[in-house]
């Protein structure tokens, strides 16, 4: 076994790091499940978790420079090392409550380097906790050693991550040792960052609270004063505003209905400029029996006796394409936006519309 | 409805011919069996000669679509002749199958 040219006291701390490595691997097993577990039993949406146990190689190099602090094996608080990134800097927080919650955390070594810093200067932010496994959370007699571990949790968003990866690449272990050029561009890229943080959770929030607008204009039918888009037209579907149409034109032929998304219907909508959800209900009182009668008309010259959830809210857009004079080319349109460009849909109008014709739609 | 299929590197082509309506059915169901439990579950349906399909075709095909998705795959069915589309647009099915 290489002893790394260590004195004796290192060499022993060395020795005793070797007797603790299936403790350790079973400590890594028990925190990684843990913190994976945090994360999913509450609905965070992280970037990352990552873990590691110190390599022996690194562990000399360390024991080689300060070796004499060390009076045993367990004053070495991040022989395990696990990360946190989070996309947003509050969940930082939240991670962090959560974890106080299931380990035991050293409070007297652990550190809140997000706070460390002067008002006038920008740097590493990260949250970095040591920890403990409390015997309640995990006891296995076969690793006696597992809950006496101190080992090393790190809380840091995705921004301040990269901003450590990249100056952990400089090669400098500490801000002295860097030119102060150098220094300088590092720490206002931190200020950068730190701002981005800070807006990326603020964008969060308000999209939250915007979300949350929609769903209770919706939920009271105020369809007039919700804006048209991907949130409000989800929120709106949620109240299966086409279901009764679609039952109706699938009785005609006792056809089961198959549901499908109506997403992709969005940008048609758009397309022909319908602006709030009150136009889409306006389309579904005035039209409602011109796009009946042109599904029937369809569907009933065949023994087709399944259809899709979609065929109501289709039939709606040509009826109102139809009765507003707009037209083949509008038609045509109506089919480029949603299946793509094709001569066939130009074909596909042009019957559209002499259907139209022949049921007295068109005006 | 001839059925033939045949495997072109990580996809399968599958290329119809006929109508596919209640008397042939059953028929097709037995055909496209193996594609539900292919290790690849890309399938490509070359419709340039097929001529008709009728609901249990509809059926048969989403029973196919669903095993593909559910397999992470995808499924495209492409060169329908106009007759055939106008059967998947009128029934909504061109929103929920990937029409090429």
């Amino acid at each position: 076994m290489e002893n790394y040219g260590l004195d004796l006291h290192c060499s022993m701390l060395l020795d005793d790091y070797r007797e603790l490595l299936p403790t350790l691997h079973q400590l890594e097993k028990v925190v990684a499940d843990t913190l994976n577990g945090i994360v999913s039993d509450n609905g965070i949406y992280i970037n990352a978790i990552e873990h590691r146990i110190k390599a022996e190689k690194s562990l000399a190099g360390k024991l080689e420079l300060k070796g004499h602090k060390y009076n045993s094996i367990d004053d070495i608080t991040d022989l395990l090392g696990a990360r946190v990134i989070t996309f947003y800097s509050d969940e930082v927080d939240k991670i962090a409550a959560l974890v106080g919650k299931q380990f035991i955390v050293d409070w007297n070594n652990s550190i809140d380097k997000r706070k460390m810093h002067e008002l006038d200067s920008f740097g590493y932010n990260s949250l970095h906790f040591i920890c403990k496994v409390p015997k309640e959370l995990y006891f296995n007699p076969e690793f006696p050693k597992l809950n006496d571990i101190r080992f090393e949790i790190q809380m840091r968003t995705a921004m301040q991550h990269v901003w450590a990866t990249m100056y952990h690449d400089t090669g400098y272990k500490s801000g002295v040792e860097i030119p102060k050029e150098y220094l300088r561009n590092l720490n206002r890229l931190a200020g950068m960052l730190e701002l981005a943080d800070e807006q990326f959770s603020i964008i969060r929030t308000e999209i939250n609270d915007y979300r949350r607008r929609v769903q209770n204009l919706v939920s009271t039918g105020e369809f007039e004063q919700v804006i048209l888009d991907g949130d409000s037209f989800k929120s709106y579907l949620k109240l299966n505003p086409f279901d009764a149409l679609n039952r109706k034109i699938a009785a005609t032929n006792q056809a089961e209905i198959m549901p499908t998304s109506l997403i992709p219907y969005l940008e048609v909508l758009k397309r022909f400029h319908f602006n709030t959800l009150g136009d889409i209900e306006k389309m579904i009182k005035e039209e409602g029996d011109s796009a009946y009668q042109l599904a029937v008309y369809q569907l009933g010259n065949t023994d087709i006796d399944i259809i899709s959830s979609s065929v109501a809210l289709q039939n709606l857009i040509l009826a109102k394409i139809i009765r507003s004079g707009s037209g083949e080319p509008f038609v045509k349109l109506f089919y480029d936006t949603l299946y793509g460009e094709s001569d066939y849909n130009q074909e596909r109008a042009r019957r559209i519309i002499e259907d139209a014709k022949k049921l007295g739609i068109l005006k | 409805m001839d059925v033939t299929i045949k495997k072109e590197g990580a996809q399968t082509l599958v290329t119809l011919v006929g109508r596919l309506d209640t008397t042939n059915a059953d028929q097709f169901q037995k055909d496209i069996t193996p594609l539900m439990q292919d290790e690849n579950p890309d399938i490509v349906l070359d419709c340039t000669d097929m001529e008709y399909t009728s609901s249990q075709g509809l059926r048969m095909f989403l029973l196919l679509q669903k095993s593909v998705s559910s397999r992470g795959g995808k499924m495209v069915m492409t060169n329908m002749k106009s007759q055939v589309k106008e059967v998947f647009d009128i029934t909504g099915f061109s929103n929920i199958i990937k029409i090429l």
